[in-house]
């Protein structure tokens, strides 16, 4: 399931840096790194959900540059809003590379190394990150993973001017997703309910990312000339891609619930 | 005025017989009530700009009876308007007019459009408000004429007029008195913009994405924004906000009449010159008569004193609403001297809106001027045909020049300004005796010169740009002059002596007679125009009701 999750986030950000990175007519070689390292990283996360069929040294390595391509995305994003005219301002916010965007490389690379921890050992519920037990690293991790993508959405959907109600949701629903998510990772052990508030939480946070990508779809029909001119208006219009990536942070949390429940019992 | 280019027949209405055009969708109506010459409506309103079809739509909502004027056609934008710049002059107000004086201005494309929508239908959509002091210029700044309103008046209807133009702007402007974002986030600014930007950092000054009147996302059925540049020439995709668009749209629902090819010749008055009771008006091929209650006229800067100039009977041998002498007197443009240059990158300047980053530093310093007054200023996007024209007429470059000078083209940046000028009594708006239109009315004289502020000001700016490009690195400076808006010949006051109407635009002579338009700008400040018109015909149309209320019509 995590890897899963990985191999999906992995997708989000090839589809969505491809489609961006083209948009900016590739000015800058590195603007390839993100589709390789993302291509990377969504194979490794197949390979781990499916047959593993690759040793796990190579796909933890796989991992491991997913998540350090991830961090040197954001220095460069960074860097790419700073020399702008105006420098760290809000027009820079929306419109120049996204300092968020790449951290969900990050994200997919941390998630698909705690699936190959997970599953080399018998007992996940003594297993430790940091010094933490795994069920709450990784809850704590994906809520704020949740959270940095709440944001990005918001600010995308303020760059939108909210035009649409239904852009509400993206800032509404998974924050409290996130929310019942971190609940998991501090409260203290022995709550045996099976969290099905949370879990309730994250199903609908995933559902709407699927569903996210017919909004988005609707969004580019309605920019000039509509889906009839899709070559221009899916590159210009709202990103397909971007929505599931609250599908895949909600499906890994998922899986750390199921963790904290190992732990609790 | 040529045609032949575009699908529209440029004599038969459109607007007739229970419905008008639906602008969003090809072929497409929307019914429309129509009302008899005879039956007296409430409003006959002439010209469908940025003033009158802002006020019919705000009194037909109000429920009053409104039949709208304009002597050009009803647009239908994604069937009308062709990539072609020269098809697209049937945008503009061609007929026979006279410019003269020590500085005359340019007329037809460059200051008036013909149509409904008026000349929003191919402006440049900045949206700026007034500078509060420019309200009470006299008596906070110490030059030029106090309006009759102050800008705690208006601002209520600067924000009404954003909202309903869905501006797309920073979401913390610069200037002026702390508000809150406009209503739609700034566009993405092109990069002559980022140029400016660039130099304004450079040079320590504030800059900021042009609050436009084009939509940054989906508005109702409008789409976002496509960048392609042709704004000047009429937005064929919609996303541009214009009084089209916008308030012709919504005055059509609320139940307006919008009398399209129908070009008013005079107001018509009562015996005793009291009262207007109508206005003469010609379209299909005959003059006739619309009876109204009361009568707006938002012609602009020109055809609004002309009107009124031509309307003349024994009772107002100089015109109606004239006792003040002023109709026709203290025209303003605003100076738009521009400063160009050459740079190494790539520019294609022409992607996007014409002015997407703005300045209006020397608007808000008062300190390091030898001049009154106050100028913002731009970064510039002209199609190729328009720069071209440009090159060779103010250049003077032709041949192999011209083409090493196109060649350039997608090198090039400049700035242009939009300069306050002083109102003054000798500019104006005249009639000439024994020439006469194809109506058979009598075509107007248009008289300008600068005064010496307004030369020091063009000044100030022409050496304060050029200072920016070579801060942003711009070679091979070169300069030109021009004008742009036309504003300032009925104007308002609190004195029937030195004004045409008062702050509500109606007339100090005739109750019944209204101006709602760019000449009721009794100074013009360092914005563009269109937004303060807007803000001017909203609150009018509040003013009206609570009079209509009191008894007071
Ligand atoms: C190229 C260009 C760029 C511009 N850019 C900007 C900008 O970026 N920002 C800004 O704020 N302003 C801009 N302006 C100025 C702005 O468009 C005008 O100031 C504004 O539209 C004037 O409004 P109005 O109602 O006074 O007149 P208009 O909008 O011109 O409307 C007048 C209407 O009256 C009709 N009419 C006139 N006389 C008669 C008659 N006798 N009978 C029937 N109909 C009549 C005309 O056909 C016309 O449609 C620009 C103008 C131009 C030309
Ligand atoms: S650049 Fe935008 S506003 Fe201008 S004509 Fe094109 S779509 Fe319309």
């Amino acid at each position: 399931m995590l890897h899963g999750a990985s191999a999906m986030l992995g997708a989000s950000v090839l589809a969505d840096s491809a489609v961006e990175h083209y948009r900016g007519s590739f000015d800058n070689p590195g603007m390839y790194t993100p589709l390789v390292v993302s291509a990377v990283t969504m194979a490794a996360g197949i390979d781990g959900a499916s047959g593993q069929w690759l040793p796990r040294r190579m796909r933890d390595g796989m991992y491991a540059l997913s998540g350090a391509v991830g961090a040197i995305g954001v220095g460069f994003h960074t860097y790419n809003v700073l020399r702008r005219p105006g420098g760290l301002n809000w027009l820079n916010a929306f419109y120049a590379a996204p300092i968020g965007a790449p951290a969900a490389l990050s994200l997919a690379g941390a998630i698909g190394l705690a699936a190959d921890e997970i599953a080399e050992t018998s007992h996940p519920d003594r297993l430790k990150l940091f010094g933490i037990p795994v069920g709450r690293a990784l809850s704590a991790f994906t809520a704020l993973g949740l959270m940095g993508t709440v944001s990005e959405a918001g600010l995308m959907h303020f760059r939108g001017s909210f035009q649409n109600p239904f852009m509400w949701l993206p800032v509404s629903l998974p924050p409290i997703a996130a929310a019942l998510t971190a609940k998991a990772a501090i409260e203290p052990a022995g709550e045996r309910d099976g969290r099905p508030m949370t879990r309730s939480w994250l199903w609908l946070t995933s559902a709407m990312g699927i569903a996210g990508v017919g909004f988005h779809a609707f969004g580019v029909s309605r920019a000039m000339g509509g889906w009839r001119n899709w070559s221009q208006n899916v590159v210009d219009g709202p990103p397909l891609p971007a929505p599931p990536s609250f599908s895949a942070l909600a499906i890994a949390a998922l899986a750390a619930l199921r963790l904290r429940d190992l732990e609790d019992a | 005025m040529s045609t032949s280019a575009s699908p529209h027949d440029p004599v038969t209405p459109r607007a007739k017989d229970g419905r008008a055009p639906d602008v969003f969708v090809p072929d497409g109506w929307v019914p429309m009530r129509c009302h008899a010459d005879t039956e007296e409506v409430d409003f006959a309103i002439v010209g469908a700009g940025a003033g009158g079809a802002t006020l019919a739509a705000r009194l037909a909502e109000k429920g009053f009876s409104v039949v709208c004027f304009d002597a050009g056609p009803y647009w239908r934008p994604l069937e009308d308007f062709a990539s072609d710049e020269l098809a697209q002059e049937m945008l503009y107000w061609t007929d026979p007019r006279i410019t003269g004086g020590a500085d005359p201005i340019a007329l037809a494309g460059n200051n008036c459009g013909k149509g409904v929508g008026g000349s929003t239908v191919h402006f440049s959509m900045v949206s700026l408000r007034f500078r509060p002091e420019w309200f009470k210029s006299r008596s906070k700044l110490g030059y030029g004429y106090d309006w009759p309103v102050t800008y705690e008046e208006i601002a209520p209807y600067y924000d009404q007029a954003e909202r309903a133009l869905s501006i797309s702007g920073p979401v913390k402007y610069p200037w002026g008195p702390p508000r809150g974002p406009y209503p739609y986030r700034p566009h993405e600014v092109n990069a002559p913009g980022l140029i400016l930007g660039r130099a304004a950092d450079r040079m320590g000054i504030k800059w900021c994405s042009t609050p436009l009147a084009t939509v940054s996302a989906p508005h109702g059925k409008s789409p976002p924004c496509v960048y392609r540049g042709y704004c000047h020439y009429g937005c064929s995709t919609n996303a541009k906000q214009s009084a089209l668009v916008v308030w012709a749209a919504r005055a059509v629902k609320a139940g307006a009449e919008i009398r399209d090819m129908a070009m008013v010749g005079q107001v018509e008055t009562s015996a005793d010159g009291a009262r207007a009771t109508g206005v003469r008006y010609h379209r299909e091929g005959e003059w006739r008569v619309q009876k109204a209650r009361n009568v707006v006229v938002s012609g602009y800067a020109i055809e609004t004193p002309r009107l009124l100039l031509n309307s003349a009977t024994p009772k107002h041998p100089n015109g109606l609403a004239n006792s003040s002498g002023c109709v026709g007197a203290y025209l303003t443009t605003q100076s738009g001297p521009g400063v160009w240059a050459t740079f190494e990158e790539d520019i294609r300047w022409s992607k996007g809106p014409p002015n997407m980053a703005v300045t209006e530093h020397w608007n808000y310093t008062d300190e390091g001027k030898d001049f009154h007054g106050g100028y913002a200023f731009m970064s510039q996007g002209p199609l190729a045909r328009e720069w071209g024209q440009n090159l060779a007429t103010s250049r003077g470059l032709w041949g192999e020049d011209l083409q090493r000078g196109m060649a350039d083209y997608n090198h090039t940046m400049g700035f242009v300004p939009v300069g306050e000028v002083e109102p003054r009594a000798c500019n104006t708006v005249t009639l000439v005796d024994d020439e006469f239109d194809q109506y058979g009315l009598k075509i107007p004289k248009v008289t300008f010169s600068y005064s010496d502020n307004d030369k020091r000001l063009i000044e100030h700016s022409v050496k304060f740009m050029g200072h920016m490009l070579d801060a942003a690195g711009g070679r091979d400076q070169w300069r030109n002059d021009d004008t742009s808006h036309l504003l300032g010949t009925c104007r308002m006051g609190d004195d029937p002596r030195t004004s045409v109407v008062n702050a509500d635009g109606r007339s100090w002579d005739i109750p019944n007679l209204w101006v709602c338009d760019g000449s009721l700008f009794a100074t013009t400040g360092g914005v563009n125009p269109s937004l303060t018109i807007q803000a001017l015909a909203l609150r009018c149309a509040d003013r009206i009701e609570s009079l209509a209320r009191r008894g007071e019509l």
